[in-house]
């Protein structure tokens, strides 16, 4: 015996408790039932993968020589070994099945050529450990952390049910299978997930957790699948039959009796959610009239598609822009095209709250690359923008940065000219007014892309700034509620925004310039 | 002339607070007005001075709010003569229509006194356009009558003088209709 089947030994002499006798073995093996799921049907997981997976024969043989030994402790009873009971035989050439009848391949590691997987040894876990290193590898992935996320058709839960059924009905009587409960075994996607755990953990240097970064595996066997929907729409025939007249849902069982493709007019497909929901609410009985007792075997394996990638990383932040498109003459009456766009508006002050959402990114950013990232702003030769407190945030973020948008205030600077010189008395005016509601209805420039309607805003406060040198120009600082249009409240838009700047003081108002100096959100501060 | 203090209540410290402007600061340091290829502020720099224009670049009289972002065309004796109406088009295809400084009720003593939106077959004051595809919106050719602009002794017929569909009348006509005779405080007098 070589160091090998020493360790399936010793494991085995372990498991055999919960193992059924060699006959049920061989039985399930002559149904295409492979050493694996073997196994995890009976609630035996922890076969360390190092070791070869056994090869049905070598599982057959170790086991039966167990139970020749005068001394061993079996409390699986005493039924004889009727080899004649059972027609499976390994040895034989012909009976062999390549696929699993009950994971279709999932827990069978081929590595996609048409490899013999009753004889191959190697059909290990780390077929698709390679797979996945050789993704992440050509994807030029950084990770210190992964998560797998498993899809699997339904039909894959529907054969464990459906083989346990088989077994029990078969069984039932015999001593070591009374006890032996359905919700013993270990699901495909268990199974699954700690093989592919274990081997990535130790091949990738890096512990599994709840990672932002996902290995997806997603299993697919369409002719299984495909012939789970049409049991489906058998049972939910069954349901309605006493109620409708049902010539379309004959037509459909019709056509699933020939394993006829089925047009999608009468093919209703249901999701995997609703089957799933469907298969664990039918009764034994039910199930057993519409499923094959054991699962059929199938000549294909599932496909499978590996995708990695990384959640979405959140850097926000607040930034300032010290440009604007504007020309000393831009007084002059210039191509129409330039319009309102020519009296840009800088951001200064605390700066506007921005969020950037990263896709898929290839490494995961440190508090010390995005210090990185800001320096590289600020520091730049055009000093058009400056960035504050970039940092890392969560996905929440989106949702403050909504909610912020539509409440909070904002504080702008503005170069107003008007009709006449400034007087003390205008100055007091303008600065003793507080929380001043004005109407808007939306502005002539932006009428073409928004609704029409009257808005209520709020004007906070206002202050002048006087300019040296000029009576009719000063700087007018304002803090207003979000959204409220700026330069239409100067100049009051034809009257359609009322009070305006120059209802209130009573003459002409013109905006020239135009500068936010606050964006008052809790936001990136 | 006196520099205000900042009686501003802002949170915590922004640059803002840095407006408590002293006396010599008066005296404006010759910032030149923004041009298009701004720079951030070094330090020290206030954000004050970012915001102030030089007082020598701003333009005596500036151009209005219309005469910037329109086109202003007239139509000249519409229909009938001394009929002048003015089309002031916006950059993104909206005009606005109202009575031009020529037209002949303008002329008459008293000016206009009254305007009537309801020229017969509908009453333009009673229609709602909705939502960013302005359902609703009535088509009008040029010749369409938009309303009736009343003197003390006649009336004249309004015109839309464009093609296009009727987003908006001017419902404060109906209560204030001498705003068609001066423009006040630039709340111009448009029919829509």
């Amino acid at each position: 015996m070589d160091s090998g089947e020493e360790k399936a030994t010793t494991f085995l002499s372990r498991a055999a408790s919960s193992l059924p006798p060699p006959h049920a073995i061989r039985d399930l093996l002559s149904h295409g039932v492979c050493v694996r799921c073997i196994f995890r049907l009976f609630g035996v997981s922890e076969y360390d993968d190092s070791c070869p997976l056994l090869k049905a024969s070598t599982l057959l043989s170790l086991l039966e020589e167990q139970r020749n030994i005068p001394n061993a402790i079996s409390e699986n009873g005493s039924i004889a070994n009727d080899l004649t009971q059972c027609p499976y035989d390994p040895h034989a050439s012909g009976n062999e099945q390549p696929y699993c009848s009950v994971c279709l391949g999932i827990l069978q590691f081929t590595n996609g050529h048409d490899q013999d997987l009753r004889t191959c040894e190697s059909n290990s876990v780390s077929v698709l450990t390679s797979a996945i290193t050789e993704i992440l590898k050509k994807e030029a992935h950084q990770i210190d952390g992964f998560s797998i996320e498993i899809s699997l058709p339904p039909v894959v839960s529907a054969n464990d049910r459906a083989i346990w059924l088989y077994m029990k009905g078969r069984y039932a009587s015999e001593e070591w299978f009374i006890g032996k409960l359905l919700s013993q075994q270990i699901s495909v996607k268990d199974a699954l997930r700690s093989l592919v755990t274990t081997s990535l953990e130790s091949c990738l240097g890096v512990k599994s957790s709840s990672s932002s970064f996902r290995i997806r595996l997603t299993y697919i066997h369409e002719e299984a699948s495909s012939k789970l929907q049409c049991s489906m729409q058998k049972f939910h025939g069954f349901k309605r039959r006493k109620t409708e007249t049902n010539c379309k849902e004959r037509m459909v069982d019709d056509l699933c009796g020939k394993n006829e493709t089925i047009s999608g007019e009468f093919h209703r497909c249901d999701s995997d959610a609703v089957v799933h929901c469907t298969l664990n609410a039918m009764q034994d009985d039910a199930f057993s009239e519409l499923f094959m007792l054991p699962p059929e075997k199938t000549n294909n394996g599932c496909k499978l598609t590996i995708s990695c990638y990384r959640l979405p990383v959140y850097i926000g932040g607040r930034y300032l822009k010290f440009s604007r498109r504007v020309s000393q003459s831009r007084w002059m009456i210039e191509d129409e095209r330039m319009g309102e766009a020519s009296v840009e508006v800088r951001m200064l002050g605390s700066g506007r709250p921005f969020l950037v959402e990263v896709s898929n990114a290839r490494v995961m950013p440190s508090m010390v690359n995005i210090q990185e990232i800001a320096d590289k702003i600020n520091n730049s030769n055009d000093k058009y923008v400056t960035v504050r407190n970039l940092k890392l945030v969560g996905s929440e973020a989106w949702n403050l940065l909504r909610e912020g948008e539509a409440e909070k205030q904002k504080q702008y600077a503005a170069v107003v000219w008007i009709s006449r010189p400034l007087t003390e008395v205008d100055f007091n005016k303008i600065s003793s007014i507080k929380n001043l509601d004005i109407l808007q209805k939306t502005p002539v420039r932006v009428l073409h892309r928004r609704s029409p309607m009257d808005r209520k805003k709020i004007i906070h406060w206002m202050m002048v700034d006087k300019i040296v040198g000029t009576s009719q120009h000063f700087l007018l600082h304002l803090c207003t509620q979000a959204g409220t249009y700026i330069k239409e409240f100067v100049h009051g838009d034809l009257g359609r925004t009322h009070p305006s700047l120059g209802s209130i003081l009573g003459c002409r108002a013109e905006i020239l310039q135009l500068d936010v100096t606050d964006v008052k959100m809790d936001c990136f501060d | 002339m006196e520099m205000p203090k900042a009686e501003l209540s802002t949170p915590s410290s922004t640059p803002l607070a840095s407006l408590q402007i002293k006396k010599e600061d008066e005296t404006l340091k010759a910032v030149s007005f923004p041009s298009a290829g701004d720079r951030a502020p070094n330090h020290g720099d206030d954000l004050r001075s970012l915001l102030l224009p030089d007082a020598h670049h701003l333009p005596v009289t500036p151009p209005s709010a219309i005469e910037t972002n329109f086109t202003c065309y007239f139509a000249l004796d519409f229909l009938k003569p001394g009929h002048d109406q003015y089309v002031y088009r916006h950059a993104n295809g909206l005009c606005v229509i109202g009575l031009a400084p020529t037209h002949v009720a303008l002329k008459e003593e008293g000016g206009v006194v009254r305007v009537d939106f309801n020229v017969g077959k509908s009453d333009r004051s009673e229609m709602k356009v909705t939502g960013k595809r302005k359902r609703n919106a009535k088509h009008f050719e040029s010749n369409t009558a938009l309303c009736k602009v009343f003197t003390n002794g006649n009336f004249f017929l309004a015109r839309c003088c464009v093609k296009g569909s009727l987003l908006e009348v001017n419902d404060r006509l109906i209560k204030q209709p001498d705003l068609l005779n001066t423009s006040f405080f630039g709340d111009k007098g448009y029919f829509c």
